[in-house]
């Protein structure tokens, strides 16, 4: 069983008079432990496919399963724990609530799950120092660099212990030198702590971090590569 | 916790908004504790008069004797109802109630005779201290006699005056004897002020050859007792008893007084619905600004719930500010006015339903009071909130994410 598995997924969106088919049968899986680049022109349903992984979404057509767990026959209430705990996201920007502090973002989603306060503090606190964020526990958002707010993010959403962490191009608004750092972090969690990574990017140099990156195109996979 | 935190947090992003919501609310709130304390000062008021003064706060009488006021009609033991009634620990005084007229000099007027149990009256009344001029009746001076304020205008009567009455007596025969007016009474409501002549229980009984039987027994109950079970414990002393509390004796005074208490309800909604829109458009800004981050929230596993209570308990906090300033602001205010209080006998006082009022317009402030008025802002808070919190809690994450 894949961890994710996208089943002839279509996605229309109607606006106004207009049809526009952001996905025309997407199949692909994901299984546990990969790190996976999707790559592809904008508009070839990056943002799209992640957020129905992400079940933020529903899909006009086909089937998304986490964990075998068919996403369009959970009500919104299971779909909300669902992203608690099983999904972990990292968006583009302002992942992070700006009256917490660093520390406090992080370990905000460990508290919705009613991890006790001492394990909170334990993973993040390691988490940060992983992260080359400690010392940052304090700092509000609006305190930090986009590569730090972007670590935090990640920390935030690998604390929780999810299935799988999706990141829609979390790259796009640090420099390249911070996009690099970042990547490599990503890739040593995922070696180290075997968490499932699945991205979406535009930027050729973050490809070559990926040991799997799939390509779509017109909302199709039209390449995947593994190495 | 953590939504306590985020909501106080989130009241300082934008503090002059905040700053301007809690004001608005912290004055309203203290204009309608003030407000709220000097009605009930004046309703208080209102009652002490007429209850106080005059009627009592309970009057027993024989059966029947409402529907037809006889002479005859009288409470045959006078003595072992009082003995009963203060066993219950409550205070008590007969009165003597006949009718007659009364002429000083050529002007003559058709007038209530009254007599008092002058030691037990002062228990249960406070007339005794309502004179304009001169005294209040006193045993030792039977021939001395009390007037309303109206009726010895009508008479020409001034203290130290003749006053002849003529009535008929218990047995028939005609009654007549003259007296000197004693004091004349300051306004006590037109009842009395119009036509009544006070007299001393024993100077009554010689007057109308009624030498045993009270027609009205006055009772007045500890404070804060309940007065409809008094009733009921006076009514149960003995058969043939008819025992009326102030609001059945006043019912316009008691149907006024619950109303005015309604009318400041709807004053409260009427101020308070200015800052209920005030906490309405502030709460949609500060929801509308932070659509991205209720997206983020929502995505990552906030709940409907846990974003409706975030936004319910920043109102929270400003109410709870609000409150906490404005009764705080408020204690001088409300001890000047319970003190001090407005002088309004520069008005000429006040007079309402035929009744004269106070010289002073003093408030009353009690638990009731203050906390009438903040739980009415409470309400209204809630109300107004509950759109920002339910548009918050229902937005759905990728589209609040994808706003501008
Ligand atoms: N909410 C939407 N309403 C209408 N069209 C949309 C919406 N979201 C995306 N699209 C369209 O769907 C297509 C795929 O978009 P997206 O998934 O964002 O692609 P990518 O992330 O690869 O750039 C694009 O043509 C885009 O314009
Ligand atoms: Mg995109």
């Amino acid at each position: 069983m894949s961890l994710l598995r996208f089943s002839s997924v279509t996605k229309v969106y109607t606006q106004g008079q207009v049809q526009v088919h952001a996905l025309r049968g997407l199949d692909l899986q994901i299984e546990a432990g990969e790190f996976t680049a999707l790559v592809g022109p904008s508009g070839s349903g990056k943002t799209t496919a992640l957020n129905l992984a992400g079940a933020l979404d529903h899909p006009s057509s086909g089937t998304v399963a986490l964990e075998g767990r068919d996403l369009g026959g959970l009500s919104r209430r299971e779909l909300s724990h669902l992203r608690r705990d099983r999904i972990g996201f990292v968006f583009q920007a302002y992942n992070l609530i700006p009256v917490l502090t660093a520390y406090e973002n992080a370990e905000s989603v460990l508290a919705l799950q009613g991890v006790p306060e001492g394990q909170r503090r334990e993973r993040v606190l390691a988490l940060f120092q992983e992260l080359g964020l400690g010392g940052l526990e304090h700092r509000r958002p609006d305190q930090l660099s986009g590569g730090q707010q972007q670590r935090v993010a990640i920390a935030r959403a690998i604390a929780a212990r999810p299935a799988i962490v999706l990141a829609d191009e979390p790259t796009a608004n640090v420099d390249s030198e911070t996009a690099e750092k970042l990547l490599d972090l990503m890739q040593r969690l995922n070696q180290e702590r075997g968490v499932t990574f699945l991205f979406s990017t535009h930027d050729a140099r973050v490809v070559d971090h990926a040991r799997r990156v799939v390509k779509l195109v017109d909302g199709r996979v039209a390449e995947d590569l593994r190495r | 916790m953590q939504i306590l935190r985020m909501a106080w947090r989130n009241l300082w992003r934008n503090g002059r908004r905040s700053a301007v919501t809690v004001a608005a609310m912290t004055f309203a709130l203290w204009v309608m504790i003030l407000y709220t304390g000097l009605v009930e000062g004046m309703l208080v008021d209102m009652v002490d008069q007429a209850v106080d003064l005059e009627v009592g706060e309970l009057q027993v009488v024989a059966a029947g004797y409402r529907d037809d006021p006889s002479l005859h009609r009288v409470v045959a033991d006078p003595a072992a109802l009082l003995t009963g009634i203060e066993g219950l620990g409550y205070a008590a005084a007969p009165r003597l109630l006949g009718g007659g007229l009364g002429a000083v000099g050529q002007e003559s007027a058709g007038v209530q005779l009254v007599g008092v149990d002058v030691e037990r009256d002062a228990t249960v009344t406070r007339i005794h201290q309502r004179l304009d001029q001169g005294a209040w009746l006193d045993p030792a001076d039977p021939r001395g006699v009390v007037l309303g304020k109206r009726l010895a205008r009508s008479l020409g009567a001034q203290v130290g005056a003749e006053l002849l009455i003529l009535s008929q007596g218990a047995d028939g025969s005609i009654a007549n004897d003259l007296f000197t007016v004693r004091g004349v009474l300051a306004g006590v409501g037109d009842g009395v002020d119009r036509g009544t002549v006070f007299l001393t229980e024993d100077a009554f009984r010689a007057l109308m050859v009624l030498p045993a039987g009270a027609h009205r027994l006055t009772v007045r109950v500890p404070e804060g007792s309940d007065l409809d079970q008094a009733r009921a414990r006076i009514e149960a002393l003995g058969p043939g008893l008819e025992v009326r509390t102030w609001r059945q004796l006043l019912p316009t005074l008691s149907t006024m007084i619950e109303s005015t208490r309604g009318l400041i309800q709807v004053v409260a909604f009427i101020v308070y619905l200015a800052i209920a829109i005030l906490v309405l458009n502030a709460m949609l800004m500060a929801v509308f600004e932070r659509i991205r981050e209720f997206g983020v929230m929502k995505a990552i596993g906030y709940g409907p719930g846990t974003v409706f209570s975030l936004i319910a308990v920043e109102s929270a906090l400003q109410a709870l500010l609000a409150t906490g300033i404005g009764v705080l602001l408020a204690l001088p205010a409300m001890a000047w006015l319970s003190r001090v209080g407005i002088d309004v006998g520069a008005l000429g006082g006040m007079q309402m339903m035929g009744m004269s009022m106070m010289q002073r317009w003093t408030g009353r402030f009690t638990v009731s009071t203050v906390q009438g008025p903040v739980l009415i802002l409470w309400g209204m808070v809630a109300l107004a909130v509950l759109w920002p919190a339910l548009k918050a809690a229902r937005i759905p994450p990728i589209e609040a994410m994808r706003a501008r």
